[in-house]
């Protein structure tokens, strides 16, 4: 009887000790998303209830704020840096994937290491570079820049997506008389494709929250929503209403698109080292 | 074509884009790190003095020391606590149930929000007039009331370190979760039929079999601390002072806000060192499995 005791105690402490989690866990966010629908006289105030408002999804369209620019230019530079790299990515995974090459470990490990280089290193050479071919403040600019850390994720996600399709049904096509062009798109893409779309959406959500190249590279034709966040403020300090509003422009897609994928998460943020 | 040549062929592509976006600009920047690259000076570019900026970083900068210790303190509490913490929460969440799994669905938020965004929705509950932690702690604790938590140097580190643990905790939790699914059960059952406690079973069974995912976990967390820019740059931008300047933070002032980029390159360097290392450490845990 003892034990039974002791056993539901355990469990209300666990129950207790994992909602005081969620609650840690979920209150930033809600408390952003509470802000966002209040005026900016009820911002300053800590009312739990107050009368909710659409104005401040309006007003960060408008100007001086113009946020359905860096929308636009977010969505563009993150789509286009996915669109290069998942293809570019799914050619390299297959052959690490089938084939033994000469130095592919040696590859495999530079292509890791490059996603573990300081952005802040990479940014210095290209903001000389861009600067003097007259790339600055361009979404084309940003796009190469942030190929250079999407590739990686994407490279080692997709391989690990290969790795576990079988092997005999490609066999059985090349024995058929299959060239190897057209067992990749016959055989590999159709299977692989869920695979490359998780990819590519794991892709899509780091380039869209990618901010220290976004802060240097850009400043008023090119600049991303995270870095529009800077724009919020005025003299008397900043717009939090606003700021709010366009911090949920900025997450809540982005929380779609990671649940959808929630599968594949910690595979791809550790590159398959935890499977 | 013959798949000798073909195999080649397809991995160039990625190659090429991973030598221009990542390579050169390393190889580059260190070429930098021995110029005096000036912004406003050009051909200030092309002029060494051979390692007169680490020399410089080494003996005549303060700041770069305490950008050093910064990042270290840093680095040193984040990977602690969020391991620690992350442990605990796999811990109740490992069982399962639709409850547990239900949670586990909601990890995967905080770590979709974008690092830019935590150090602004940070910034906004530490506010010391209507921010939310003053409100709940002002009660609670009324020594805390109206304490200006950024303009303090300790506590606006102590802010840095907490939004940096809030929003690393989720991923380093499910982490940890599928290593724990893969510590074999009957393990554990035998430990416990022979009637070690609780925390027996855990330090003694559960532990060392966990032992190879909690070096991944660790590593990776490290150097994702040790790159850490974007949320102090909301947060704090490195203030009150210097007392949040994490080496990143440091780079990028000197060489983007002063136009130092041949200095800003040789400390840009001094961080890579440690990369190696870590990422060295890091590629023996993910080829162990092949």
């Amino acid at each position: 009887m003892i034990g039974r005791r002791r056993k539901q105690v355990m469990n209300a402490v666990q129950l207790a000790l994992i909602l005081i989690a969620i609650l840690i866990m979920l209150v930033p966010i809600a408390w952003i998303f509470m802000a966002a629908f209040k005026n900016h006289i009820d911002v300053f105030q800590l009312k739990l209830f107050f009368t909710p408002t659409l104005e401040n999804f309006g007003t960060v369209f408008e100007p001086p704020f113009f946020l359905g620019h860096k929308l636009m230019n977010s969505t563009i530079v993150a789509f286009v840096t996915v669109v290069f790299a998942i293809p570019i990515a799914t050619m390299a995974a297959y052959s690490f994937s089938r084939f033994r090459l000469t130095g592919e470990t040696t590859m495999l490990v530079v292509i890791l290491a490059t996603q573990f280089v300081p952005a802040v290193v990479i940014i210095l050479p290209f903001f000389v570079m861009f600067r003097d071919i007259g790339l600055l403040d361009t979404r084309i600019g940003l796009i190469l820049v942030n190929l250079a850390i999407v590739m990686p994720f994407a490279i080692w996600m997709i391989k690990g997506f290969i790795d576990g399709i079988p092997l005999d049904t490609e066999e059985a096509a090349m024995v058929d008389g299959s060239s190897r062009l057209q067992v990749i798109r016959n055989i590999v893409l159709p299977m692989a494709a869920p695979g490359l779309l998780t990819a590519g959406i794991f892709c899509f959500i780091i380039a869209w929250n990618e901010f220290l190249f976004a802060l240097i590279l850009t400043n008023k034709d090119a600049v991303t929503l995270p870095i529009g966040l800077a724009l919020f403020k005025a003299e008397e300090g900043d717009l939090w209403n606003l700021l709010s509003a366009a911090g949920i422009i900025i997450m809540l897609p982005m929380f779609v698109l990671a649940l959808i994928i929630r599968k594949y998460f910690v595979q791809g943020m550790t590159m398959g080292a935890v499977r | 074509m013959r798949d000798n040549t073909l195999k080649y062929l397809l991995v160039l592509p990625a190659i090429v884009v991973v030598f221009a976006t990542a390579i050169w600009p390393l190889i580059e920047s260190l070429r930098l790190s021995f110029t005096v690259g000036r912004l406003s000076r050009p051909g200030s570019l092309e002029q060494y003095l051979g390692f007169e900026n680490y020399i410089w970083a080494f003996l005549y900068e303060p700041a770069f020391w305490n950008s050093v210790w910064v990042t270290t303190i840093y680095t040193v509490l984040t990977v602690g606590l969020t391991t620690v913490l992350a442990l605990g929460l796999a811990l109740l969440l490992a069982p399962g149930g639709r409850f547990r799994s239900g949670v586990q669905t909601l990890l995967i938020l905080p770590f979709a929000m974008s690092p830019a965004l935590i150090g602004v929705s940070f910034r906004f509950m530490f506010n010391p007039e209507f921010g939310l932690f003053d409100a709940v702690f002002g009660v609670l604790i009324p020594p805390l009331a109206d304490v200006s938590w950024l303009v303090d140097p300790v506590l606006a580190f102590a802010v840095c370190v907490m939004a940096d643990v809030w929003g690393w905790i989720p991923f380093l939790t499910l982490v940890l979760i599928g290593g724990l699914a893969s510590v074999p059960q009957d393990t554990i059952e035998a430990a416990q039929v022979d009637g070690a406690s609780g925390w027996r079973v855990f330090r003694d069974v559960t532990l060392p079999q966990l032992a190879p995912v909690l070096a991944v976990v660790i590593i990776l967390k490290s150097i994702f601390s040790l790159k850490t820019f974007d949320q102090i740059f909301m947060l704090t931008n490195g203030g009150p002072g210097t007392a949040t300047q994490t080496l990143s933070h440091y780079i990028y002032f000197n060489g983007m806000k002063y136009g130092q980029i041949g200095y800003a390159a040789s400390v840009a360097w001094l961080m890579v060192i440690p990369m190696i290392f870590l990422t060295y450490a890091y590629a023996k845990f993910v080829f162990r499995k092949e």
